[in-house]
Order: C-alpha cells, then structure tokens, then sequence
C-alpha cells in the first residue's frame, strides 16, 4: 500500500460513514461544495442556473453542470418552469438533515482539512 | 360600516392611510437609497406575524436573505424564529422565475401561502422587474400580471422600488407604476438650513381618503417613525423646500439667528 492509500485510510477511518459518502460522490468538487452551503444558507431559493452563478459570485458555465450533477444526486430539486431550468434545495428531510450535518462539521477545521483532501482526491 | 384594514404597523404612517392599506392590495414604496424601503416593508411584515397573526412571505430579487435576518435583527426583530415558527418565509428568486411560477396551477409560491396560511408579502425590490421588458408598455403588462397574481393569492403587497434621484422630482418613467398599484407612498430627502430630513407622502390609495400631509419620518432603532408634518416650509417634493412668507417673515425680524 502507498504512503498516500495509507493517508486516504487514515483519514476516512474517523469520519462519519454518511459525510464521507457524501463528499466522495455527491459534494466532490469545491462548486458544488459551495453551492450546497449557497442553499443550506438561503433554502427557500428558487431560480435559474443563471441568477445562482450571479448570487455566487461564479460564471454559468461553471455552475450549471454541477447544479444539475446536484439535482441528479438529490441534493436539489430541478424542473421545467416556463421554458427554464429551475433549481431549489431538496425537501426531503433526510437529505436536509444530511446538508445541515455536513455544514455543521464544516465549522471543525480538522473535518475541513480532510474533506479538502477527499475532494482534491476525487478531482485527480 | 367601516372598510377593514391591514395595519403597517407604523402609528403615523396607519394614520396617515385612515387604518393601514387595504386587504389584498398592490401597495408601492419608492424611495432613493437609504430612505428606508426596505425596513418599511419588514416592519409591515413584522407588524403582521406579531400582532396580526397574520404570516408573511419577503420575495427578495437582490439582497441575500442573511441581509433580511441581520438588518432585522437590529430592529429587535428575530425573523429566524419567525421562519422557524412557520409564519414567514424569505425567498430569493429573480422577477423571470416568479412571473412563470405565478402563471402556472399550484406554483410554488401558491403552495407556499397555503402552508403557512400568509397574508402579506414583501416584494424588494419591483426595480428588477424592468429586465424582463425594455418596452414600457410590456413592462407594464408584465407588473400588472405580477401584481394581479399576488392579489389572487389572497395577500397584501408592499412593493419597493428605487428612485435614483436623491433629492428633487421623481422622473417620468416611474410615474407609469403609479396607474397600476393601489397605493404609493413616497419617501424622499429633503434639504432644510443645510440638514437632510426624510419626507413621506402618501400619493394615493385607491378606493379610499388618506392625509395628505408631508411628513416627517425617521429610522429609528425599533423602525420607522413617522413624526408631524413639515411645518413653515413649501416645495419640500422638490427636495430643497423653501420657507413660507410667514416663516421668512419670522426668521429674518424675528428670530434673526435662523436662516432660510
């Protein structure tokens, strides 16, 4: 095993199963990261690809496909409105509760650390 | 028997409306920057979760909610517990996304009015509604079916709108909006012995009598105040209000120490 398989065990060992899953196939790039905080912060947010990427300070064609990657992972709603494409946060409750656990363990500088690393990993 | 109303919340400025506006009415804010449209509309949503029971709902096209809680925070008003206690509600959308979903059967807006039973609405602001058309005519069909979909929801609006004009008379443009609300208030600065005042007029509100006065108003820490009409002056919509003969009279025989 390589001294870096040997730091991606080390680190996943003390993480929460769900966060982990979550940052290695769901939140693994640093736009949908901060996209997921973007919704968490403003839940009731309803608009285009558009109007989002102008709210975060980011260009649309950076912040689309990773809005719709989102959508398709659950983390957000997407639909149709009038010939738009439409993105809320999701309402499931597990899913919200899911995204309120992982901004919560965002606070704690040491989780950072290791989900940076994760996400670097999974952009490799 | 008297016509029902929906209070703001502002002792002055209810007065000056003979109640408060009218149930399910369209009412404009328009003001320069600062003026205090914003906490106007907060306090008229604030007013009506805490002593109306009646929920709100602030559609904001600009400002980030966090800026709604904070701002509101610092009138006293804890608009998180509001959120939690499901009488409010702080959506950011843009104007092109709640124009569709106002169009369409059970839209989410809808669907929200009818979870948390909402009243009244805050829409900040109706400026950004002039992306959607160059075309005033369009535009203001595109306002009028906006504000005729909130009206159908059962609640009671109070749109902002900026004037860019920080003292003197309002341009033309935005004299076309006047036509389509039901009331329009507005709030303006004005220069008096070298100070900048704030000044309130209610212009209109349709289908019943209303003061006329200019006042003056203040933000204060626990939100607008609206205090007693200009008194000794004229022109004050001009923004640079002149004394009246009597006043001059007095200032300068009189009283000589004041100036005009």
């Amino acid at each position: 095993m390589s001294d870096v398989d040997d730091l991606a065990t080390s680190l996943m060992d003390d993480m929460d199963p769900r966060l982990l899953n979550l940052i290695q196939n769901r939140i693994n790039s640093f736009i949908k990261w901060d996209l997921v905080r973007f919704f968490h912060d403003n839940p009731h947010t309803t608009d285009t690809a558009d109007s989002i990427a102008r709210y975060t300070g980011r260009d649309v064609r950076t912040v689309e496909p990773e809005l719709i990657e989102l959508a398709q992972d659950g983390l957000l709603h997407m639909e149709e409105l009038s010939g738009m494409r439409v993105f809320t946060l999701a309402t499931d409750p597990e899913i919200r509760q899911l995204i309120q656990s992982f901004i919560v363990a965002c606070d704690d500088r040491q989780f950072r650390v290791k989900a940076i690393y994760h996400v670097i990993r999974n952009l490799r | 028997m008297s016509t029902p109303r929906v209070p703001t919340g502002i002792a002055g400025l209810d007065e000056m409306l003979h109640g408060g506006f009218l149930p399910r009415t369209a009412n404009l804010i328009e003001g320069a920057p600062g003026t205090g449209k914003s906490t106007l509309g907060m306090q008229f949503i604030q007013h009506g979760i805490t002593s109306c029971q009646e929920p709100g709902i602030i559609l904001t096209f600009e400002e980030f909610p966090q800026q709604y809680y904070q701002d509101a925070a610092n009138f006293g008003w804890d608009f998180h517990a509001h959120e939690d206690s499901k009488q409010l509600r702080v959506i950011m959308t843009s104007p092109e996304v709640t124009r569709a979903d106002l169009q369409r059967i059970n839209g989410r807006l809808e669907s929200l009015v009818e979870q948390i039973g909402a009243k009244r609405i805050l829409v900040d602001s109706l400026s950004h509604f002039e992306r959607l058309s160059a075309d005033p005519v369009e535009l203001r069909r595109l306002t009028y079916e906006f504000i005729n979909g909130l009206k159908r929801l059962g609640l009671t609006a109070v749109l902002t709108r900026e004037n860019a004009a920080l003292l003197g008379e309002t341009p033309d443009v935005e004299e076309d909006l006047a036509f389509v609300v039901d009331s329009y208030v507005l709030l303006r600065y004005v220069e008096i012995q070298s100070a900048v005042h704030k000044a309130l007029l209610v212009l209109k509100l349709r289908g019943s009598d209303h003061d006329k006065d200019i006042r003056q108003y203040a933000i204060t820490a626990h939100g607008i105040e609206v205090r007693s009409r200009f008194e000794g002056t004229h022109g004050i919509m001009s923004g640079t209000p002149t004394m009246t003969h009597a006043e001059a009279f007095a200032a300068a025989f009189l009283n000589p120490g004041t100036k005009g």
